[in-house]
């Protein structure tokens, strides 16, 4: 028997974890429940369900194309932004770093404006007797919107890797001579060979519960998701019974994916060291390397020029007369704030639980399970839970709206919220822990000294990438969007929808403003913010 | 008088069990000695209540102080390194010793860098001092709180000599005038033998006295 109490540091802040993780195990356990019980009591009155072997390989074949050209093409890109030294190659890095919370709705957009019917492609090839149509409509258009952007989200995680190489090895592989193929091999293959099953995992599940891009690029039936047929269930048939058998069927394949990917190693924050030595290629693969980065690079600021050019034309001034585009400016704002605020409170108390308990891996492993909550629930099927779960309550979808997309919109960012300042907060009690006891530092005392002056970067960042990703958010939305609750992607998707291309691009450029701004200045306030305390 | 009375403490799973009797009076700095992993570092987390013992007691003056959790107990650490918050300024990282009531600008914290011979320094970020500077600055944090046991895990490791001296100096000069309990853990013979009154080397988890003379000067 100990000779002593034994003392449970920081009970408040264990509790509170726990409190978070038990709380949304139980709304997502809730969920479940009304999904399993609406799908047992409703028949299907549609076709849809005929369809699901039809619907899942398509997905599956969809993603899985898209998750090897993305991994092909961010293991490419790696390579050379890591040889490659140029004036702006930090911006490049950074423009990387929005892939993976830049709207889909906004490649779309730069996509259409470029390849679509009236786009530039057509405008020059046209005259020359060369027109592609709308190419960009289908398979083939899904693959590419997705490339671009989980390319560059692969390659931005990859640089990092390659950054990481101990200067030893790369001294020893230039010592050795080794030439550019076997230095590939030898040295850069080893350092992403670890990485390349998580981020893989990760863009196929990202590729597989794709809602936005093969909503509005699917060109019809052949091309759906399984996302993509919920959402048409509840929204075109009302056939909620089938809506739920297609979600039960997404939430299987999810879960049959991502518990293997739980255990291989997860994608990196985008916080990575800076190789400070630079072992250049031979000139002329120096050449090849910068026109092959030259033509991606094209590849992923072009719709992004495009959506720019397009939306801040005449087009800005129409929508900006809109009462309806301010009321959803509005509701994007501050849901955006409130979900944003609402994860980060949730990463927090997750997190600073999980750092007080180093040696305990089953409550560790609690403690992380509600992260995965987004990769396993998609955004479509956890809208449909809640829009279900308002159903039983009774609650009008109207009103119980802006709450469901604040929660669901924080539990989408968790993750990624998560991930940027969970390292650094266990890090910290890792490493200062005994002091802090022996100091006897109260929990506000530790957090307004310690923690917070070192957690701004990663708590702007954090706070970044959960606004924007609600910004851009159109699975949550699609099933509770009305012509009266509207968000600037539900107004977006009804422009195209309505043949309003023109407004549509103004509010793609203005998310995408919006966007990359939230992401270079947030951070940025507060790193300043927490830098003016000491 | 800090007594460390029979006391035992085994890792979970391990099998090699840890016994401890010691005592040390106001005023007086004990050494330890003993290679890695041989118990130094347990008996530190035991007396400063990051481990609870599996039986025995430790007591200040016959009070125990198990039931107290860390941050309660009468106790100052000196790490080799990380003592210092380095994004916080030498004040401020002394001010830590005042409680929850922390700033920079109380005038105690100004006295206790004075004392440690680092006036001026107040506003400097710890990341910018030197290592000496450092564990002066905890030094004067240490000061500061004034707690009775003061333990010294290897707090002059990666200081050449001539700084690290006129810290020996000064922690010998503060036990006798404050009349702390300390503990040094080192593995420099020469340091302990000039620091610490009695020396015990740590051998299959048990401490044993192995030198009995000395001076704290």
């Amino acid at each position: 028997m100990p000779a002593g109490p034994t003392f449970m540091w920081r009970p408040g802040r264990v509790m509170s974890g726990a409190t978070i993780a038990l709380a949304i195990a139980i709304l997502i356990a809730a969920l479940l429940t009304v999904l399993w019980t609406t799908g047992r009591s409703m028949p299907t009155t549609g076709s849809s369900v005929a369809n699901i072997g039809h619907l899942v390989r398509m997905s599956a074949i969809q993603a899985g194309l898209s998750t090897a050209l993305s991994i092909f093409t961010g293991v490419i890109i790696a390579w050379m932004l890591d040889r490659l030294r140029f004036p702006g190659r930090g911006l490049v890095v950074g423009l990387l770093s929005t892939a993976l919370v830049l709207p889909s709705l906004v490649i779309v957009s730069g996509l259409l404006a470029i390849w679509g019917r009236n786009g530039w492609a057509n405008l020059f090839l046209g005259p020359l007797g060369l027109p592609t149509g709308s190419s960009i409509f289908g398979f083939w258009g899904i693959i590419t919107a997705h490339v671009i952007l989980n390319g560059a989200f692969a390659g931005r995680i990859f640089i990092d890797r390659l950054a990481a190489i101990p200067s030893e090895k790369i001294k020893l592989g230039r010592s050795l001579g080794l030439s550019s193929w076997r230095r590939f091999a030898i040295i850069d293959a080893s350092a992403l060979v670890s990485s390349i099953p998580g981020v893989a995992a990760t863009v196929f599940l990202l590729c597989f519960t794709s809602f936005a891009i093969v909503l509005t690029l699917g060109g019809g039936p052949a091309n759906q998701t399984l996302e993509v047929a919920i959402y048409q269930a509840v929204r075109l048939d009302f056939d909620l019974g089938a809506a739920v058998n297609l979600a039960l069927v997404q939430l299987l394949v999810c879960a049959v994916i991502i518990i293997p990917a739980t255990t291989l190693s997860p994608p990196a924050t985008l916080f990575g060291r800076r190789s400070t030595l630079h072992w250049p290629e031979p000139g002329w693969l120096t050449v090849l390397q910068a026109a092959l980065l030259a033509a991606l690079l094209f590849a992923f600021i072009a719709p992004l020029a495009a959506v720019l050019a397009e939306g801040m034309g005449p087009a800005l001034l129409a929508v900006l007369n809109q009462p309806a585009f301010w009321a959803a400016s509005a509701t994007s704002l501050w849901i955006g704030v409130a979900s944003a605020g609402l994860a980060l409170a949730l990463a927090l108390g997750l997190a600073m639980a999980r750092g007080l308990l180093s040696t305990s891996k089953l409550p560790r492993a609690l403690l992380g399970l509600p992260v995965f909550t987004y990769l396993t629930v998609p955004a479509v099927v956890l809208s449909l839970g809640f829009f279900l779960l308002a159903r039983q309550l009774g609650l009008p979808p109207s009103n119980a709206a802006p709450f469901v997309l604040v929660i669901a919109n924080a539990l989408l960012a968790l993750p990624f919220v998560f991930a940027a300042i969970a390292p650094p907060l266990e890090a910290l009690s890792a490493r200062h822990e005994k002091l802090i006891r022996s100091l006897g530092l109260s929990s506000f005392a530790q957090w307004r000294h310690i923690e917070w002056p070192l957690m701004g970067r990663p708590i702007g960042y954090a706070l970044a990438v959960a606004f924007v990703f609600s910004l851009g958010d159109l699975g949550v939305i699609s099933l509770f969007g009305t012509s009266e609750f509207s968000t600037l992607p539900w107004l977006m998707y009804r422009a195209f929808g309505a043949y309003r291309t023109n407004d549509a691009e103004a509010i793609a450029a203005i998310l995408l403003v919006l966007s990359v701004s939230t992401f270079i200045l947030i951070p940025k306030l507060f790193d300043w913010l927490t830098h003016a305390h000491d | 008088m800090l007594t460390i009375d029979r006391l035992e403490f085994s890792y979970p799973g391990a099998t090699t069990a840890f016994h401890f009797d010691l005592t040390i009076a106001a005023g007086e700095i004990v050494g330890l000695t003993g290679p890695s992993g041989s118990g130094k570092s347990t008996l530190f987390d035991l007396i400063a209540g990051f481990l609870t013992p599996n039986s025995g007691t430790i007591s200040l003056d016959d009070r125990s102080i198990l039931p107290l959790p860390p941050e309660r107990r009468p106790v100052s650490i000196l790490f080799q390194t990380d003592n210092l918050f380095e994004h916080l300024s030498a004040g401020t990282n002394v001010a830590l010793g005042l409680g929850n009531a922390i700033r920079a600008d109380d005038p105690r914290v100004a006295d206790a860098l004075d004392a440690m011979e680092l006036p001026g320094l107040a506003s400097r970020r710890a990341a910018n001092l030197s290592g000496g500077q450092k564990q002066r600055v905890a030094l004067a944090r240490t000061l500061l709180r004034n707690r009775p046991i003061l333990l010294l895990d290897e707090p002059f490791n990666g200081l050449d000599d001539a700084t690290a001296q006129p810290i020996r100096r000064d922690i010998a000069r503060l036990v006798v005038e404050r009349g702390w309990h300390a503990i040094l853990v080192s593995h420099q013979a020469e340091e302990i033998a000039t620091m610490c009154a009695r020396v015990y080397a740590i051998e299959n988890g048990k401490a044993r006295l192995v030198t009995e003379a000395g001076s704290n000067h």
